[in-house]
Parts: structure tokens; sequence; C-alpha cells
């Protein structure tokens, strides 16, 4: 099917806005569409961006076995930077993580229809994110080889984890965010995996695919606990969400030190995860929908709509960097307004500090024009911009604010090292890796749901057209 | 036990599908199932099927979730292992909400995912109806009925889904 939304942009009508499916396809075509990546043959393309995937995952374990060897003295924090790469990529990557439970989850809560065809692809890449993100804290340790002790384990030591440290609400809110956004995708998909098990042509593919499927046999009887189990789990994924950047957040907010000290963190975390998130949808799934022929799916309107809440989040973000320049000034504190007006703007990392502003506040305001919301090429590379924004927002946050200590006798600078920078695109590269699987393997857009939403669709079309008829009489 | 078989029958419409379960519930059939691929509308009425218990086990699983969070870190930090820092509290409420929110959040979701198998019966491979090879096509577009009747009763079964205006009627053998 290659209906492309142009064909049918002109007669728009303006408050509708495009749709969110194109055509009104059957069962069978929507089953043939979605499933045409994983049943086709492995094309030449993915096999090149695995291998450059494969290379940088190698590279990875590479940095990360350097680092199990030497010790954290291959990395380039010092003492005062002793938090830098490691907690920068921490929070980046979990931050792009969470628009994942966004459109999943909260999207789901207040019926928006435009969540159903991307939902899917995004929990994916939440899934993919968290694990990139969770490698970063243990990296950090400095004994890796003794995470399991942030766990509470009944041990020879008789010791017990201190619960007033904030890094154990992070182990907490990380491995519990991990495994619930597992556990929504996995339910996600068990009417996909079935429909897999039933299309697949070879023996083998359909063992497999029918383990995974667990015996759905779309049952009634199955539907009526999947439904309300899916719909609880998106509940109960929304707060989740919401608790996981506030409590990341919680990491600077309860210090003292000034460019930390804020109150302003966890709503201005949550949005900048949101912003960022976002934005890494949108970097994934444009190549994705034209790899695939998934124009008829992921419209216009998707995009659009992501584009609005880039630039919605957006303002969000930049209200954050408005309020604690405010209150830096408002509280007259000296070594506040230091870090906020002379240190940011003015120190040794000023160009990052002027790239975020530039990626992060002025970017999205193309936004507020409807054609470069419609520019498929504008929002790619806007969405770049605001992945490279919100990591340098985490680097300014970090770097900045403990380079110039109190005392000006433990002063100094940060520069990362070939280890850092190798972990950092190693874990780009791992996440790619990951992502390409998942694209080969599994359906990335729901298929299931596609169809029940074209079921709604039409039942809509029809009241609209009962409607109109009955007004006509 | 008697031994029982499976009669399966596939529809053309939602509408004809929902009358026909219908029809064998007053006929006194119970063991009856609906297969779709998206879940629908007036199928649980048409099976007699009650409210699912999730919601009960999720609120269960959730509170005692919550509550044992508390208390670990109560017991671990303040009986336990109490430790002086700074002469804080050792029982500190306001340090305790994050990780009692999350296990409770973890307990819930783990009891509805773990529940919703446990009530599905997954995992469960293989399945009588799965004998059928036109069943295939019941996860991907096409609505199929399946009753689970005693042997000797499969024809009777099947001759009344044929009136019924079954598309196709396919029945499987008796189990043991």
């Amino acid at each position: 099917m290659s209906v492309t939304t142009r064909e049918i942009a002109p007669d728009l009508d303006a408050l509708q806005g495009a749709p969110v499916l194109v055509g009104r396809p059957d069962d069978q075509q929507i089953t043939n569409d979605l499933f045409q990546p994983v049943w086709q043959a492995t094309r030449r393309g993915w096999l090149a961006l695995l291998g450059i995937a494969i290379s940088l995952t190698g590279l990875l374990f590479f940095a990360a076995t350097y680092t199990f060897v030497v010790g954290i003295g291959a990395w380039g924090n010092n003492i005062p930077v002793a938090w830098a790469f490691g907690i920068i990529n921490f929070v980046w990557w979990i931050g792009i993580g969470h628009a994942g439970t966004l459109i999943s989850a909260i999207l789901l809560l207040f019926q928006q229809k435009w969540r159903t065809s991307i939902n899917r692809f995004a929990e994916a890449m939440t899934l993919f994110a968290v694990m990139q993100a969770a490698m970063f804290p243990v990296l950090h340790l400095g004994r890796p080889w003794f995470a399991f002790w942030l766990f509470p384990y009944p041990s020879a030591l008789g010791v017990w984890p201190q619960f007033k440290s904030a890094l154990m609400w992070d182990v907490f809110a990380v491995s519990t965010y991990f495994t619930v956004s597992l556990l929504f995708w996995y339910v996600g998909l068990l009417p996909d995996l079935a429909s897999l098990r039933d299309s697949s042509r070879s023996r083998a593919a359909r063992i497999a695919y029918g383990i995974f499927a667990l015996g759905w046999r779309g049952s009634a009887r199955h539907w009526r606990h999947y439904r309300i189990a899916y719909l609880l789990l998106a509940g109960l994924a929304t707060p989740l969400v919401l608790s996981v950047h506030t409590i990341v957040s919680f990491d600077f907010a309860i210090s003292q030190l000034p460019g930390w000290h804020t109150t302003i963190f966890p709503p201005y975390f949550v949005a900048g995860a949101i912003f960022s998130g976002f934005a890494m949808v949108l970097t994934l799934i444009i190549p994705a929908r034209k790899v695939f022929h998934f124009e008829h799916v992921i419209t216009q309107r998707h995009l659009e709509n992501m584009a609005k809440v880039l630039l919605a989040t957006g303002l969000m973000v930049s209200y954050g960097y408005l309020v604690e320049h405010f209150i830096a000034w408002y509280s007259g504190n000296k070594l506040e307004a230091f870090a906020f007006f002379q240190t940011r703007e003015h120190g040794p990392y000023a160009p990052v500090y002027w790239l975020m502003i530039a990626c992060n506040v002025v970017v999205p305001q193309i936004f507020w024009w409807r054609r470069a919301r419609r520019s498929i090429v504008l929002l790619w590379i806007a969405s770049i911009l605001v992945n490279v924004g919100m990591w340098t927002e985490r680097f300014v946050i970090i770097v900045t604010s403990l380079h110039r200590d109190w005392l000006p006798s433990s002063w100094a600078n940060y520069r990362p090292t070939w280890v850092d920078w190798s972990i950092l695109s190693g874990t780009i590269g791992f996440f790619g890796f990951l992502f390409l699987l998942f694209l080969r393997f599994v359906p990335s857009v729901s298929a299931s749901e596609v169809k029940e939403l074209r079921r709604e669709l039409e039942h809509e079309g029809h009241s609209l057209d009962a409607a109109a008829s009955t007004h006509g009489s | 036990m008697a031994k029982t078989g499976y009669v399966l029958a596939e529809f053309e419409k939602e509408g004809g599908l929902l009358a026909a379960a219908a029809r064998l519930r007053e006929l006194g059939h119970r063991r009856l199932d609906i297969h779709s691929p998206v879940p629908l509308h007036g199928a649980d009425e048409a099976l007699g099927l009650r409210k699912s218990p999730v919601p009960l086990i999720a609120l269960i699983a959730g509170v005692s979730g919550a509550v044992g969070g508390y208390l670990m870190q109560w017991w671990m930090n303040a009986v336990d292992f109490p430790i002086n820092v700074g002469n804080r509290g050792l029982h500190s409420p306001p340090t305790n909400i994050p990780i009692t929110f999350e296990c409770g959040v973890l307990a819930a979701s783990l009891a509805i995912v773990f529940g919703l198998f446990a009530l599905c019966g997954f995992p469960r491979t293989h399945h009588p109806v799965f004998e059928v090879e036109g069943f295939r096509t019941a996860s991907m577009g096409a609505l199929w009925l399946s009753a689970e009747v005693n042997q000797g009763d499969e024809e009777a079964v099947a001759g009344e889904l044929e009136k019924l205006g079954a598309r196709q009627v396919s029945r499987v053998g008796a189990n043991p």
C-alpha cells in the first residue's frame, strides 16, 4: 500500500487535521502491511546498520572492560567533578526512555487515538534506553562486581542499605521502571505474537513465536482480563514515569550545591525527559516510517502532534531555566548568583551552555509554524538538535555546577577521556543494535491495536453520518 | 470424567457470532468461547462472563507492596541496623516515601501480569483448537466460536452452528 499523506493533504478540514489512519484497510491488509518487515527477507541496509551497531557495541564492551581492569581513573572524573559522564549519560538515557511511557500510558488514559501507531515503537525505545541508562551508575560504582550490594538482601555482613540516600531511591526507581516497562511492552505484544505465530510460514518461526505468545487464542476470556490489565498497567505506569525522573532529579536537588539545590528540579526534569524522549522517537520513527512504508499508519498527524509536544515541553524546559535564574537573583545568595550568572554564561564551559540554549530554547520555536511541523526534514533535524541540547543540559547541570566549588583552591576543570567517549558512543551503538533487532523480529506498529482503531474510526464515521442525516431531515 | 471434543465455527459478522453464542448458551452449552483479533463488545454478555478479578488482585498486591516497602525501610534502618548519621532520626517517614511508592507499583504490576497469566492459563502453547488449520485466522481477522462438548454431541452442535449461519464448521476429535 503506498498512499502518501501528501495526496490527501490539500482538502483537509482545518479543525480535524490529517487522519490518524489513511484509508480503511481491512484486517488482512493491516496484518500484511505491518508484518511485512518481519516476514520479508533480510535487507542489505539493515545488515549494514547492524554491523555498525555491533562494532560500537564492541567498543562499549571494550571500554567497560578497560574500566573494570584499570578502575574509574580511566575516566576523566576528578575532584571536584566527581560526577561526570557517568551521570550525564545516565540522566540523558533515562530521560529519553520517558517519552515511551508517556505515549503508551498517559496518552492511553487520555484516549488519544494518535498514540496507537507509535506506542510499541516508543515503548521499545524506553526499554532499550533504560538498559543503557542503568549501565552507567553501575560502571561508576568503582567496584561494579559488588553492584548487588545495592539491593537489600540478608547477607553475612549483617548490613542493610541506607534508605535515606537518594542513590538508593534511584536503585528502586530504575529497577521498578525497567520491570514495569518490560511487562507493559510484553503484555501489549501478546496478541501480535499470536498473529505472528499464526501467519508464520516456517515451523521454526511458528514454534519460536508460539512460545512467546504463551498460547494466546484471542479468546473472549483472555480479552476480558487483558483489557483491564493493560489499562491498569497504564494507570500505574503514569505516576511511575513521573516519579522516576523526579527521583533522578532528587539526586541533585536534595544536595546543597549551587546549581543543583533548587525546588524546580523535579517538574523541570520530567518536562526535559519528555522533551528529549519525543525528540528521540522522531529521530527513529521518521526513517523507519519511510523504509517500511508505514506512511498510512504513522501519518502526518502523528508527526505534527509530536512536533507540538516538542514545542510545549521545550517551553516548559525554557521556563525551568528562567526560574532557576530568577531564584538565583531573588535569593540574594552570592554563590547561587555566581553559579547561574557567572560560571554558566561566562565560564570555561560557556560554549556548551550556549549550545544548550540554542538547541533547547531556540530550535523548538520553529514549531509555531505549521510549515515547519509538516516538513519531515526539518522535524528530523530539529529532533537531533534537541537530543544534543538535552545532553548538553545534563553536562551543564553536572559539570559547570561542580567545577567551581565553594573554595577557589579546589576548582578544577573536567575533560572526558577516550574511555568516556567510547562508552557514550558504545551505548548509542548498543541501543541501535537492540532497536534494529526489534524492527526485524517484532512488528513495530501494533497490528491488533490498529485493527481496533479502524473499528473505532468506522464506528465514529457511522455515527457522524447518522447525525448528519438526522440533522438534514 | 467424560471425554470431550471441540467444535469450531467461523462467522462472517460480529452480530451473527454473538447471536450464535447466546443461542448455544440457551441450549445449555456452557463451555463456549469466542476468538477474535480484537476485543468484541458484547462478547462477555453473550458468554455470560463475570467481571475480571484483575483490579482486585492489583489493589491487594499494590497495598501490600507499599506497606511491605515501608516496613522494610523502617525495620532495616531503625531496628536491625541503626546508624546515627549527623543525629538524624533513625525512622524518617519523608525519606521513605519514594521507595514505598516504587514497591507498591512494582508489586501491583507484577501481580497484574502474573495474575493475567494465571487467569488465562498461560503459558499453554498447545490447545485442541489449534488442531484446526483454519483457526490460524482467528488472531488475524476472522471471528471464531469454539464449543467444548461431550463426546457424541459434536454432530448436534455442529449442525446447530451451521443452522446459525456459520461460514465453516470443524470438529476436533475427543481428547482424553
